[in-house]
Parts: C-alpha cells; sequence; structure tokens
C-alpha cells in the first residue's frame, strides 16, 4: 500500500472496494484528510502511523501503527508521543482522493449490518455513478441476503440508465420494469424525458413501460395497504363498538358512558403495569392510595398485558353494573333520558379519571412485540395492526360464544327477544339486565387495556371513540352483532379509501360521517334491519 | 247502492321476513258500502289496512283508490288526505291534548305548515266541533287531557276524530275493543248511520257487533292472507270453511 | 284563538315587568356605577345560553327531538358574526396587516374570496341566518325524509357535530383553525372595550329574548303549536291525520337553528373569542341539561335553567374547579331520575305534597288544562321566577 507509484496505489486502494475490514474506514478517512503520517524510527523502514488521543503539553499525542494496529512505542517499551508538525503525511494525489472517497462509499455497502447496506446500495443507486457499477456487482455476486440482492440489481440498473450505449439502457430499463423498482421512478422519468429530447424512441418507448409497470405494482401496492389498514381501523371499531351493540343494539340502553368504559379498561391496564413495575400512588378526593409494585422485569414483565386483560374487562364491567344498578334500570322505558342522564355519569367518570390520574396523558410501555413491522413484495404490515386484527378476532369469536354456548347467552337472547315472556318463563330479568349490561361495559374495557397499546391513555380517552362507537352500531343495524361487524370493516375500509385518495386523514373522517348519514337515507334502518311488527312502534 | 268502486285490491302480496302476511289478495269496495272483515288472529287483517294506508308498501299487486288514484307510491299523509281516515286497533289519540283539540287536530282543510300557523277556527267549524263532540258523547269531557279518558271513550273519540276528517272510505280497526255491551251497540249503530255517506271497512272479532253491523251487507273472511269467502253474514257463518278456519275455534260470538 | 285567559294574563303580566327590568332598569342601573360592567356582560353571556336553551327546547322539549348539533348552529351563527369582527380589527393585529393575524400566519397575504364581503355588517348579518339556515334544511331534510327518529336523530346530529367541528378544527379552513377568532377590536365602529357598547349588546340580547320568547308563545297556541306537540306525544298519529310531519319538524329544526344561530352572533361579541371547542356535542349536551334543570316543554324553563346552571357555573369554576364537572354531572342524573319536570314543576310538586299532607287525595281531572283555546303542558303553570 505504501507503494511509491500513484497508478499502483490507485489500484490498490480500489481493490479494497467492496471488503468489510473495519480498518479500511478509519485509515482512509485519515489519509484524505492529512492526518496519517509517515514516522522514520531512528533504524528501519518508514511506517505509516495515525496520531490518537488527547494532546499533551508539548502537542504530542500517542501513535498507532496502521498496519498492525499496535501502539507505537519506543525501545524502553514506552508509548511514543509524536508531534503532527514534526511528521509528514502520507501523500495523495487528486486521483487518489477519488479512488479513497470511492471505497469509503462503498464501505457500507460491505457492512455486517443488513439495513446498513441497503441503505448505502440505495443511495449509490441514486448518485447514477458509473464508477461504482464494478463494486457493485462484486457485491453482488457474493451478496446471500434476497432483499438485498434485488436492492443491488436495481442500484445497478439505475446506474446504467445514465450509460450512453442505447442497448445498456434497454437492458437497465427492462430490468427495473422487472423488478417494479418503486424508488427508480423519478430517474426512469428522466430518463424518458432525456430520451426524448435526444429522439431517442426506442429508450423512451421502454422507459414508458417499465413505468407503466411500476404503476401498476404501485397501485396494486396502495391498494392492499389501503384494504391491510382498512381492516385493522376496522378492527379497532369493532373492538370499541362491540360492546355498545350489546348495551344499545341489544338492550337498546344509549349509554354516552360508553366511552369512560373504554376509558377504565386503559386505565386499568395502566395501573397493572404499574404494578408489575415501580408501583404507584394515586391521590382520591383527599386520600392517597398507594400501591406497591413487585418489579418484574423482562418476559414476566411484559405479560402484565395478559393479567390486564381480565382485570380491565372486570373492572369496566363492574362500574357498567354499578351504573346500570343505580341509573338505568329506571330508564329502560325512556331512551332520551338514559342518554343524558349517562352523559352526566361520563362526565363524572371523566373527571374522576382527572382527578385520580391527573389531566394529562399516562404512558402505557406497549411490549415489544408490537413494535416492527412485516414487508412482503413492498406491502408493510405493522405488527400492531396484524394484533388488532387478531385482538378483534378474539373478541367476537368470544362474544360469539358467550351467546351461543353459555346458559347467560340464552338468557340474554330470550330477554332481548321478548322481555315479558322471557319473564313470564321464570327468567330474572332484572338480573339478566344487569349482566348484559356488565358485558358490554366489560368488552368496552377490553377495548380499553387494547387501545392503551396503540394509542395515547387520557381521561377524555373515551371522547375519541363514542361517535365512532355510536356510528358503527347505527350504520350495522341495530339489535344485530353481526352487521356491527360488517358495518366496522365496512367504514374502517371507506375511511382509509378516502384518505388514500384525498391524502388527509381529517377530510376523510368528515366525508365518512357524511358517507353514513348519506347511507341512512337509502336505509334508515342499517344494513341488518331487525323487523318488527309491533304497530305501535 | 251503486257500482263505483271505491277501492281496488288486486292481487296483493306483503312479506314480512319470510312470513306470508298477505298472499295474492283481492277485494273491492263500492261506494257507500259498510264492509266488515273478519278472520283469526294473523289472518293479516291488520297488514291489510297498513297497505291500504301507506304504512306498509306492498310487494306485488295493485291498491287503487276511486277509479285510478294508485296508493301503492304514496305516503301514509297522502292518501289520508285522499280521503281514506283510519281508526287504529289501540286507540291512538293525543293523549297530551285535550279532547276540544284532538278534534281540531283533525278537522278537515289544509294540513300545511304554515296554513297551521295562521289558522284560525271559524264559526262553523266551532259549530261542526261541537256536534262531532256531541255525537261521540264527550261533550262533556271537552277540556279533559284524551290521555285520561277510558278506553271506549278514547275509541269513540277516535272515531270522532276520523270522522272530522270527512273522509271517503273508512277503516276502523276493531271499534268495539274495550267497550261495554251498550257502547258496541252504539257504535254499531253509529256505523250503520254512516253507511251511504262514507264508504267503511270494519275489521272486527265480536261476533254480535258483526251481525249487527253487517245486517244484509257483505261480510270478507281473511284466512292466511287472502279471501277465504265473501258473502251476506248468513251465508259466511254456515260456510263450512270458516267454520273450520275461525268460528270452530270456538271463537263463536255468533248464534 | 280565543280571548286570554286569567293565567295567560299573569304571565303576559310578568314577562313584561321581568322585560322592562333586563331591557330597561338594569342598563340604567350599569350607565350609573350600580351594576358593574363585569356583570352586565355576565348577564348578556346567560342571556345568550338562555336563547339557546330555548332553541333546545323548541326541539326537545315541544316536539320531542333531541338535538344535539344546537351547539353547531349556535357556533355557526358565533363563526359568521366573528368573520366580521376579524375584518373590523383592521390593521391593528399583531402583524399591522390589513387581513386577520392567523391569515397572516399561514402565510396569505390577500384576504381569501369568501372573506371579502365579510367586511360588510349587513351581509354578516345575513350569513348570520343563512349559512346554519341552510346547513339546518339540507340535513334536517335529509333525516326527516328517511324518518330518523329518537335516539337516532339525536347520534346523527352528534356526528353531524363532530364532523363540523373536526372541520374547523382545520387551519386550510381559513377559519382560524384551533384558536378560532379572537381580540375583536370594533362593532359598527364602536369599541367593544367601551361598556356603553356591552351595554348596547346586553340591550340587543335582552330585546332578541323578549321577541323570541313571544313569537314561540304565540306560536304555541296555533294549530301549529298543537301539531308539534302533537308529534311529541304520536308522531304516527298525526301523520295518519295527514300532517305531514316531516315538513313541521324540517320547519322547526330550521326555527330553531335560527335561533341558536342569532344567539351565537350575539354571543360572540360579548365573549370576545369563538372557537371550535364551541362546537362540540358536549356543548350542545350542556345546553340540554340547562333545559332539563329549568323544566323541560316550557318556556322559562331553559331561560331559568340557562341562567341557573350557568351561574352556578361562574361560582363553582372558581370555588371548586376540580369539582366543576362532577357538579354538573350529578346534577343532570339526579335531574333526569328525581326532577323530570325541572325547576318549574317544583311548585307544582310541592303542592302536591302539601295536598298529600291535608289528606286529601289527589284527583286527576282538575289539574288538566282548564282553558279550550289551546293546551299547554302543565308544568308550564308555574310562573317565571327569575
Amino acid at each position: 500500500m505504501l507503494a511509491s507509484d500513484d497508478a499502483r496505489k490507485i489500484q490498490l486502494v480500489a481493490s479494497l472496494a467492496g471488503e468489510s475490514d473495519n480498518a479500511i474506514e478509519p485509515l482512509l478517512k485519515a489519509w484524505r484528510e492529512d492526518a496519517l503520517y509517515l514516522y522514520e524510527p531512528t533504524e528501519g523502514a518508514r511506517v505509516p502511523v495515525l496520531l490518537v488521543g488527547e494532546k499533551d503539553d508539548n502537542d504530542g499525542r500517542a501513535a498507532v501503527r496502521v498496519d498492525t494496529g499496535a501502539s507505537l512505542v519506543d525501545a524502553d517499551g514506552k508509548s511514543l508521543r509524536l508531534v503532527a508538525a514534526d511528521l509528514d503525511a502520507v501523500e495523495h494525489t487528486s486521483a487518489l482522493r477519488r479512488a479513497m472517497k470511492g471505497v469509503l462509499d462503498l464501505l457500507d455497502v460491505a457492512s455486517p449490518d443488513r439495513k446498513k447496506r441497503l441503505q448505502a446500495i440505495q443511495t449509490i443507486g441514486f448518485s447514477q455513478d458509473a464508477e461504482k457499477l464494478p463494486a457493485l456487482q462484486k457485491r453482488l455476486d457474493m451478496e446471500n441476503d434476497a432483499a438485498v440482492k434485488r436492492s443491488l440489481r436495481e442500484a445497478i440498473a439505475v446506474t446504467r440508465l445514465k450509460d450512453p450505449a442505447a442497448n445498456v439502457k434497454l437492458s437497465a430499463l427492462k430490468e427495473l420494469q422487472e423488478l417494479h423498482s418503486l424508488s427508480s421512478y423519478d430517474l426512469i422519468r428522466n430518463a424518458m424525458r432525456d430520451a426524448e429530447t435526444v429522439g431517442d424512441k426506442q429508450t423512451a418507448a421502454a422507459a414508458k413501460l417499465a413505468l407503466s409497470a411500476i404503476d401498476k405494482h404501485k397501485s396494486t401496492i396502495n391498494f392492499f395497504g389501503t384494504l391491510f389498514r382498512g381492516l385493522s381501523l376496522g378492527s379497532i371499531l369493532l373492538i370499541v363498538a362491540i360492546g355498545l351493540a350489546i348495551t344499545f343494539g341489544l338492550m337498546g340502553v344509549i349509554n354516552m358512558a360508553h366511552g369512560e368504559m373504554i376509558a377504565v379498561g386503559a386505565y386499568t391496564t395502566y395501573l397493572v403495569e404499574n404494578v408489575f413495575g415501580a408501583g404507584i400512588t394515586i391521590p382520591f378526593f383527599g386520600f392517597s392510595l398507594s400501591i406497591p409494585g413487585i418489579h418484574a422485569s423482562g418476559v414476566f414483565y411484559q405479560s402484565y398485558f395478559l393479567f390486564a386483560l381480565p382485570l380491565s374487562f372486570l373492572a369496566a364491567a363492574l362500574v357498567g353494573i354499578g351504573l346500570e344498578r343505580s341509573i338505568i334500570r329506571f330508564l329502560y322505558r325512556r331512551p332520551l333520558e338514559s342518554l343524558l342522564a349517562t352523559w352526566g355519569v361520563s362526565l363524572l367518570l371523566q373527571q374522576g379519571l382527572k382527578l385520580m390520574f391527573g389531566s394529562n396523558n399516562v404512558q402505557v410501555s406497549s411490549p415489544s412485540y408490537l413494535s416492527g413491522n412485516w414487508t412482503v413484495n413492498d406491502i408493510i404490515f405493522g405488527w400492531n395492526r396484524v394484533f388488532v386484527i387478531g385482538f378483534a378476532g378474539l373478541i367476537v369469536f368470544g362474544v360469539w360464544l358467550i351467546l351461543t354456548k353459555t346458559p347467560l347467552g340464552l338468557l340474554i337472547r330470550s330477554v332481548m327477544q321478548n322481555r315479558n315472556m322471557a319473564s313470564c318463563m321464570g327468567v330474572r330479568t332484572e338480573r339478566v339486565n344487569m349482566l348484559t349490561f356488565g358485558l358490554g361495559s366489560g368488552l368496552a374495557g377490553l377495548a380499553g387495556a387494547f387501545i392503551s397499546q396503540i394509542g395515547n391513555v387520557g381521561p377524555s380517552l373515551g371522547q375519541n371513540y363514542i361517535v365512532d362507537c355510536f356510528m358503527t352500531v347505527v350504520v350495522g343495524g341495530v339489535g344485530n352483532l353481526a352487521g356491527t361487524i360488517y358495518s366496522a370493516i365496512g367504514i374502517g375500509l371507506v375511511d382509509q379509501s378516502l384518505q388514500q385518495i384525498l391524502l388527509n386523514p381529517v377530510l376523510g373522517k368528515i366525508l365518512v360521517l357524511v358517507a353514513i348519514i348519506l347511507f341512512l337515507q337509502w336505509r334508515p334502518s342499517g344494513l341488518f334491519v331487525t323487523r318488527s311488527r309491533n304497530l305501535d312502534d | 247502492m251503486n257500482n263505483k268502486y271505491m277501492l281496488t285490491v288486486e292481487d296483493v302480496s306483503k312479506t314480512y321476513d319470510g312470513f306470508k302476511a298477505i298472499t295474492d289478495l283481492n277485494f273491492y269496495l263500492f261506494e257507500g258500502e259498510l264492509r266488515t272483515v273478519i278472520g283469526p288472529n294473523g289472518a293479516g287483517k291488520s297488514t291489510f289496512f297498513d297497505l291500504i294506508t301507506g304504512r306498509a308498501k306492498p310487494d306485488k299487486g295493485k291498491i287503487e283508490f276511486g277509479m285510478d288514484t294508485d296508493l301503492t307510491t304514496m305516503n301514509e299523509y297522502e292518501i289520508n288526505r285522499l280521503g281514506i281516515g283510519r281508526k287504529f286497533q289501540t286507540p291512538s289519540v293525543f293523549t297530551e291534548h285535550t279532547v276540544y283539540n284532538n278534534i281540531v287536530l283533525s278537522l278537515a282543510g289544509s294540513r300545511g305548515v304554515f296554513a297551521s300557523i295562521f289558522k284560525r277556527l271559524s264559526s262553523t267549524e266551532r259549530d261542526r266541533i261541537d256536534e262531532l263532540l256531541k255525537l261521540v258523547r264527550l261533550d262533556g269531557k271537552r277540556d279533559w287531557k284524551a290521555g285520561m279518558l277510558a278506553h271506549g271513550e278514547k275509541q269513540w273519540l277516535e272515531i270522532g276524530m276520523l270522522l272530522a276528517q270527512e273522509p271517503k272510505i273508512l277503516l276502523v280497526d276493531e271499534p268495539a275493543a274495550g267497550m261495554t255491551d251498550e257502547e258496541t251497540h252504539r257504535t254499531g249503530e253509529l256505523l250503520v248511520s254512516l253507511a251511504g255517506k262514507h264508504s267503511i271497512v270494519v275489521i272486527e272479532h265480536d261476533m254480535t257487533f258483526v251481525k249487527q253491523i253487517a245486517r244484509d251487507g257483505q261480510v270478507t273472511v281473511l284466512h292466511q292472507g287472502s279471501v277465504l269467502c265473501e258473502g251476506k253474514f248468513d251465508v259466511v257463518q254456515s260456510n263450512p270453511k270458516v267454520r273450520e278456519v275461525y268460528l270452530g275455534r270456538g271463537k263463536s260470538g255468533g248464534k | 284563538m280565543s280571548s286570554l285567559s286569567k293565567r295567560h294574563k299573569i304571565e303576559l303580566i310578568a314577562v313584561g315587568v321581568i322585560a322592562v327590568f333586563f331591557i330597561v332598569i338594569f342598563p340604567l342601573l350599569n350607565a350609573h356605577g350600580a351594576v358593574s360592567n363585569f356583570t352586565i356582560n355576565l348577564w348578556g353571556k346567560y342571556l345568550c345560553y338562555a336563547l339557546l336553551a330555548i332553541s333546545v327546547d323548541l326541539l326537545w322539549g315541544y316536539t320531542g327531538l333531541l338535538s344535539l348539533g344546537q351547539a353547531l348552529f349556535f357556533s355557526l351563527g358565533g363563526y359568521m358574526m366573528g368573520m366580521y369582527l376579524m375584518r373590523m380589527i383592521g390593521d391593528l393585529g399583531q402583524y399591522k396587516k390589513p387581513i386577520p393575524d392567523f391569515l397572516v400566519f399561514l402565510g396569505w397575504t390577500d384576504l381569501p374570496k369568501f372573506w371579502v364581503p365579510f367586511s360588510s355588517f349587513p351581509f354578516a348579518s345575513a350569513m348570520v341566518l343563512l349559512v346554519p339556515g341552510l346547513l339546518a334544511l339540507v340535513f334536517g331534510f335529509l333525516a326527516f325524509r328517511s324518518r330518523v327518529k329518537g335516539v337516532y336523530f339525536s347520534i346523527l346530529t352528534q356526528a353531524l357535530t363532530y364532523g363540523a367541528s373536526l372541520m374547523f378544527f382545520r387551519n386550510d379552513m381559513l377559519m382560524g383553525g384551533n384558536n378560532g377568532f379572537t381580540d375583536f377590536k370594533f362593532i359598527l365602529g364602536y369599541d367593544l372595550r367601551d361598556a356603553s357598547t356591552q351595554r348596547g349588546l346586553f340591550i340587543a340580547t335582552a330585546l332578541v329574548l323578549l321577541v323570541v320568547y313571544v313569537a314561540l308563545r304565540l306560536l304555541s297556541h296555533t294549530k301549529f303549536g298543537l301539531v308539534q306537540r302533537a308529534i311529541r306525544d304520536g308522531e304516527n298519529r298525526v301523520l295518519f291525520s295527514g300532517y305531514a310531519t316531516a315538513h313541521f319538524k324540517l320547519f322547526i329544526f330550521i326555527v330553531a337553528a335560527l335561533i341558536a344561530a342569532v344567539a351565537g352572533a350575539l354571543y360572540v361579541p360579548q365573549v370576545g373569542i369563538i372557537n371550535p371547542s364551541e362546537m362540540t356535542p358536549d356543548k350542545s349536551l350542556e345546553a340540554v341539561v340547562w333545559c332539563a334543570v329549568g323544566g323541560r316543554a316550557t318556556l322559562v324553563g331553559p331561560i331559568i335553567g340557562a341562567i341557573g346552571v350557568n351561574s352556578l357555573k361562574s361560582w363553582a369554576s372558581r370555588a371548586a374547579p376540580d369539582y366543576w364537572l362532577v357538579i354538573l354531572g350529578g346534577l343532570f342524573v339526579i335531574v333526569v331520575l328525581l326532577l323530570p319536570g325541572g325547576i318549574v314543576s317544583i311548585p307544582a310538586r310541592l303542592k302536591a305534597l302539601w295536598q298529600r299532607f291535608k289528606k286529601k287525595p289527589a284527583e286527576p281531572e282538575p289539574t288538566s288544562s282548564g282553558d279550550s283555546s289551546a293546551s299547554i303542558p302543565p308544568a308550564s303553570e308555574s310562573k317565571p321566577s327569575a
């Protein structure tokens, strides 16, 4: 490397490209910045050294031999201190510097870190520098990872777009077309424009072909991406609305405090998390309640969520049962009044939460299994979204089991179909009402536990969901659980599609509300009508 | 009675969630006729009225008022304005309004929003209200809230409200329910006296009452959503099919 | 329709006395320093709320339509007036530019087109009525045509309000976004910070309230009033009596929207700010609370309720800011459960208690409404006590 011949040096430096030795980077950097020095010991050959560490009083610094990496020591084994000004910097010409920069750029291409590699390859591809081609090629031969390989092919093809030879260009375009390369879209378009200006019809046509193939791929990705996001949003709606589908849909109670039941569930999760952690102190109307923590860690700490789920359900169910016993049972025949009274309760609960947990959002740590994603053919599936969908499926399955396979479910269904008849048959309708309301509220609590994992937890958490909940149930058709499922997913899909089209989430949401109002014009009783022949209705 | 049809119902069917409430029903009502409709529970009698008054839309078939007014595309209030008044099975009066105001609301005349704001009762209208209140014997309770009336009185009030509308066709659903024998008899007399001026369809269960108002007019028997038989009371009563589905169920009120 | 009964004469006198007090004496006391500027400003706000509560009552109490959209119409009226007031700031804003500050902040140099005509007070006043009126017309037409009733109507109006507030929260709506409009300076050339201007606004509010009260009282005596309450008690019977109930409901919905809008337009210059948080469904529900606490299906009830609850709020938010929502929520639960007739029904209840105490079994008949021209729900028998 210390060969005196410039041409030889360049060749040597270039040969480093694509190697993954960690020593290369600091060496070349130093060389370019005149920080690589030659040390001439009193005897023996000159050695290139790097000065490291802090300057001492004499401006001296410790030196490291570049070839061996060992500290430079004198005959006594004492570490030598050299002063930069006394040394000759290793010379370099501009050609050499260029070569060195190229090697430096290419270093990351060989980085053992897959992510770093991908990024470097992309950067190089965008620079469209023909000089980098050999290095990329070299790496492509060595590379085993499929995604990186693809990225390399992409980078090579993009770079070749600049090639003066028409046939190289054409083959590059073809390659890009096959790769559905999203990132090179603009570069291909540039190539097309260039070809058009010089009148190269063949290339322009090939570029156009490549663009349209990528466009097609893009719309496929968007379609599946939207579908997936719509499905996950629909699942969130379903999770928060299914409790309401029971209390409002089956029982006909307008529970404006449903949102606060969700909040109760979320805060229960928060409490459980703190109990697993360092403990928590809750001020409550002048008293303060200290709950010690068990200082769990690792997997056990992560598993707090599994404990939080049933507790959230229970907490919200208990609050719901209390609400039913104290207020709602007097208002079964006065739906508008129950709307107003439960709104009062929702204010009470909100303020109660505020007094206990403060008016700011609290942090609920999201388990590690919820971060990260999974990319298939350029479509990104976030794990939290996958989790949402799975969770919704589980809840629906659970509710279905309860309603169809348990004695409670049988009682609920009988009371909801014909209260008087059920009562005549000896069903204790009061108790069934209480338990049904408890079930609906408990489901809201579960929703809260789940919301705490993906969103903010604050006292007014429920307010963000209440309108969505009612819309979902109304659109699905009151009294029809299956309708709620369809409508939740439908609204989710429409919402995400509108967002995709409008590129504006708020506008999309507003349009969804408008669409729902118009939808109810067409089907005033929702998707699925539970028809009654009651004349007084 | 002349032969002008007031109401034509042809091949009408209506299904609720798979339940066939009315199947291929044919029914013709002449001007000034008093027709009695009987039939067991679930025979589709109330659905029949629902279809005529626009409360329900038929799945198929023709329902016409007079000679050529199609009712199947009209709203409840449009049909009412044509002159088809209905008394419901359970008395439905404006419970929070006085008896007097119940009649005021039912009085024939413009039903528009602005007309109602500037409406002032004329002296003829007041006389008409007095007359109707006397007719239904609620003159003394004109300032009572309608909700406080006895069941039979509500039935009468509703009949009064119906008459205030001056309808061409009266659809009366079980007018005698909840009435004493004496009241029932008087209701019968009232209905009979109205025949001729109005075309009337009465749905009824009480066979004594049916016999009283049917006299020698037509009686229609509905069964499972279509007409089982039609004819004079005696003929219908002695029809074996009718006895089987209806009278045979021990519901025989007729002698 | 017929001559006024004794009870109505009493009511007329009471209303007259109270009206004279608020429109003449109260402002005079203010002008002479006996009533502070703060107090008159506060009462001006209460009277705006009273108007809003009346509009809720017209829908809910008299027609049975629980609309959660009244806050939307109220704020729309307020926003239209706010646009005029923003224009009247001229170049006295923070940025010293001829366009409102928030537009400067958003990078505008010229006024957006739809803002231009709002420099004119008559135009802004027309918009105060037109914009909410048209929205009510379109929404009401759709809702009543498809026979959305009861709680479904509440839920839909809630969604409408929610959607609108989301829209106004957006900056690119060019209506001030989050912060809305504030820092008003002049109205019709008068300085809003002058006591006399605020006094004038108070008198205007009191006058509007009086006009609305009298107009609605007259309306409730017409056949329209009969139909309206009949719809509340049994819409199907009304429908089968030949009334297009949807038209009646639409008319009432629009009238209520207009009352709310005027209330909002009067509210904004007195309070000095309007922002999208006034537009949320919760604000509508709060107005429903006033109405319920005072006594629904009466005209004095909402006025008493609006003034009473808001006085309580003014006191509580100073004395116990943490517990204001608890008080409001609790009050609501208690009123709905235990006192469905509201404050105005208390005298009648006490009377009934007294009669029971005297061991006179109450007979239902004599309590029924006594005049034949129009029946009014018995709860309105108590006379105004505000």
